[in-house]
């Protein structure tokens, strides 16, 4: 089922974020959504949960009308629809299994033992299985993504979103996190929508790439096309200079 | 705060300050109650997070123990030493025993107790539910399709109270402990003649009227640290501000319900 | 704090040595403040900018929360009196004694270390974790020096007279109740013949204590705040629990040597 954006806008307050932006990601697609920091894109990903609503637009699933759902009905949305957040956000006061763990008890009706040794074989496919019985506090920003990728991943999700998945990541684990990310679309046919401004997944694994810029879409297009625009704007974000015509 | 305004401006700011005061009262209170509606929506049926529940049974409860048990003490002796010169001069060391155990038990013991769990347990959840909603972890509960009312709050808020009503029975004891023994090395009182007008004069009533109390002063304390635990924004700073904000609200709630079910429970 | 201790399992005795260890952390951030208080040289207008917002902060507040107890106050030990002697003639005497003796000073102290504990805790713990503290060290200032002293200066004066006010507003909530639950009349209510100077004493030397001991549990507690925005929360935590403690333990201290140096009656 694809997604679909429809004129969306959202400000907080009297920051107005997005005015109009209108996207189609069909499935089985890995999307990029690129831009400058604040721009938000995060923000535009949080609305497909419901996490937040539009000031204006509808965004779609498939034939259903997201942003009408209420909190209720928006379970079984998110239950499809996993996302990995920025700052990986696991919950301090458990461990790492127990992190993985809390979707199975909680969605799948297994007891705690049982979700336990579920959730030590997830974060084998991660290789985290060494430090599942750590807490988050004490490992280190890569360790954590990973281990948020196998808990977003828990319920099987149709839809996966990651919130710059390979920022603050060193470029070994960035690349890795990019081949685990290319592998879900093609081995398991899920939709990745991936927020990032890193230049180097961006042209390694996007199957097509929406650049936002002042709270719109600037271009949609291919790696390809990316590459070869003429737009200033774009040709300066992707070649990554001071100088240029951008606004910051 | 900032530096003390003109006098002028503080004129003119005084009625603007109530008015301001009265507004966010009333956003408070509305706040509360509709979480308290989210909370009880959810206790039908009741589904709740059994390890969630336990882990801050412990957590809330059983290390709150030394703290109150400490508290407790050394509150019994002092209201003894308050009352011995009025004992000394009535002679009514037949009457301190009945005394001590009917302010503890109606008064002091659920107060003293309330205020003290209020720091410890009430600040430290919201310290704990606000670095959650700050660093996006409630969120991630949303986004995986846990409702964080049922699993975060719920369990949170039967914690407290349960643990609140528990803690104020062991407080009371100790604190009657502290009192017969200071009223034994101070005044010489033997400890028979101390709880024989105890049990003389106690009703049964006196014990459950803390009890009552307790439960209301845990029923404050857990709405209001949740409700600013999951208010909160603003990075470290807003966490720091939450924090104190929900003591000082709970503190204020605890007082204000005590005064009423005085009244209400005579 | 050891009672606020983030460790999961602490054993009793490890529980008491963390007691003693924060006990002595304040007593060394005490000296300290003393060391400043007679040597260091304050900023202009520091000490009256802290008392302002501690006076700002919290007078409102103790006004209601002192307006609850007196009334409660009242009504239990009306009750309590009813039981023994139908009498309530001398019911305004002993309340205005033991008002000025303890209560006002040692009742009142707890709702303003939650208040004042908090509020100082919370600002000097986020100036911590946004190392603003350590700019100041490089300053080559010491913080006990610029943050502590005048916050005690300022606990220690606003404490005491929003303690006092405190003890009117209780006093005039003691007699309404007085007046419209026993019948008995301001007048009768206001006996001031159990007071003495001494009393005055006890009860004023309270204040002042509890004043400076808030200061310094919060601003000890402040200064030792560290792991980001939870740090913050947990010295707030453990700043009001911790000047609570210390105010029970001071009353104690306080109110025996009373007993046996200034006769109550």
């Amino acid at each position: 089922m694809p997604i679909r954006f429809v004129n969306i806008h959202k400000a907080f307050g009297p920051k107005v974020v997005l005015q109009g932006v209108d996207l189609e990601v069909a499935d089985g697609e890995c999307f990029f959504i690129i831009g400058a920091s604040g721009v938000g894109k995060s923000v535009l990903i949080k609305h497909l949960i419901g996490l937040l609503r539009p000031d204006e637009g509808d965004i779609f699933l498939g034939e259903e009308e997201v942003s009408r759902l209420d909190e209720r009905a928006l379970y079984p949305v998110r239950m499809k629809c996993a996302m990995v957040f920025q700052s990986s956000t696991l919950f301090d006061s458990m461990t790492c299994a127990e992190n993985v763990a809390l979707p199975l008890r909680k969605h799948r009706g297994m007891s705690m033992k049982e979700a336990i040794d579920d959730a030590r074989r997830r974060l084998e496919k991660v290789h985290m299985q060494d430090f599942a019985d750590a807490y988050p506090a004490a490992l280190g920003d890569g360790m954590r993504k990973r281990v948020a990728i196998a808990r977003a991943l828990t319920l099987d999700p149709e839809y996966v979103l990651f919130d710059e998945p390979t920022t603050s990541l060193d470029p070994v684990s960035a690349r890795r996190t990019d081949e685990l990310i290319r592998r879900l679309c093609d081995e398991f046919g899920v939709t990745s929508i991936v927020v990032s401004h890193d230049l180097v997944s961006i042209f390694s694994i996007a199957d097509r790439i929406a650049m936002l810029y002042k709270g719109t879409v600037r271009l949609l297009g291919t790696p390809e096309e990316f590459r070869n625009t003429e737009d200033p704007i774009v040709q300066q974000f992707i070649q990554g200079r001071a100088e240029g015509p951008m606004e910051v | 705060m900032g530096a003390p305004a003109a006098p002028v401006g503080v004129l003119l700011a005084l009625p603007q300050r109530v008015g301001a005061f009265l507004l966010a009262l009333a956003t408070q209170i509305g706040g509360v109650t509709i979480l308290l509606g989210q909370i009880l929506r959810r206790l039908n049926p009741a589904r709740i997070d059994r390890h969630e529940l336990f882990r801050n049974l412990n957590r809330m409860g059983v290390r709150s123990v030394p703290i109150i048990s400490a508290t407790a003490a050394f509150t019994g002796g002092i209201m003894v030493v308050q009352a011995a010169p009025f004992v000394e001069q009535f002679n009514a060391k037949g009457f301190i025993g009945w005394a001590a155990t009917f302010t503890t038990f109606r008064e002091l013991g659920p107060l003293l107790i309330g205020l003290i769990f209020n720091g410890r347990v009430g600040a430290n959840n919201t310290a704990e539910l606000g670095t959650m909603q700050v660093t996006d972890q409630v969120d991630a509960l949303r986004a995986l399709a846990i409702d964080p009312i049922a699993y975060l709050v719920v369990p949170r808020v039967l914690a407290m109270i349960s643990m609140m009503v528990v803690l104020t029975i062991l407080g009371d004891a100790i604190a009657l402990g502290g009192a017969m023994l200071t009223a034994d090395l101070l005044l010489d009182v033997d400890p028979r003649i101390f709880w024989a007008s105890a049990i003389e004069r106690l009703e049964t009533w006196d014990f459950f009227v803390g009890l009552i109390k307790s439960l209301l002063f845990g029923v404050m304390i857990a709405l209001m640290s949740c409700y600013y635990g999951l208010a909160t924004r603003g990075g470290a700073p807003g966490v720091g501000r939450a924090v104190n904000a929900s003591v000082v609200a709970s503190a204020a709630g605890v007082f204000i319900a005590d005064y009423f079910s005085t009244f209400v429970l005579d | 704090m050891a009672f606020t201790a983030r460790a999961e399992n602490v054993s009793p005795l490890a529980a008491l040595k963390n007691v003693l260890q924060d006990a002595l952390a304040v007593a060394r951030v005490g000296r300290r403040t003393m060391h400043y208080l007679i040597r260091g040289k304050r900023e202009p207008g520091s000490v009256a900018r802290q008392m302002f917002a501690i006076g700002n902060q919290s007078l409102f507040f103790m006004c209601i929360t002192m307006a609850f107890i007196g009334a409660i106050i009242t009504f239990q030990t009306g009750l309590q009196s009813k039981k023994l002697v139908p009498d309530f003639s001398m019911i305004g005497a002993t309340y205005l004694k033991l008002l000025i003796r303890d209560l006002a000073a040692s009742v009142g102290a707890l709702p303003l270390a939650t208040r004042v504990g908090a509020g100082i805790a919370a600002e000097i713990g986020s100036m911590v974790v946004t190392e603003q503290v350590d700019a100041l060290r490089m300053c080559a200032a010491d913080p006990v020096d610029y943050l502590v002293v005048p916050r005690f200066i300022a606990s220690v004066i606003m404490g005491t007279v929003i303690l006092i006010i405190g003890g009117f507003v209780a006093y005039g909530s003691g007699m309404l109740v007085a007046q419209l639950m026993f019948d008995v009349s301001p007048h009768t209510f206001t006996n001031l013949s159990l007071v003495t100077m001494g009393d005055l004493v006890l009860g004023v030397s309270k204040a002042v204590t509890y004043g400076g001991a808030i200061a310094l549990v919060s601003g000890q507690r402040g200064l030792a705040t560290f792991g980001g925005s939870e740090g913050v929360g947990w010295a707030t935590t453990e700043a009001v629990v911790g000047s609570c403690f210390a105010i029970i333990v001071l009353n104690l201290v306080i109110s025996t040597i009373g007993y046996f140096f200034v006769p109550a009656l």
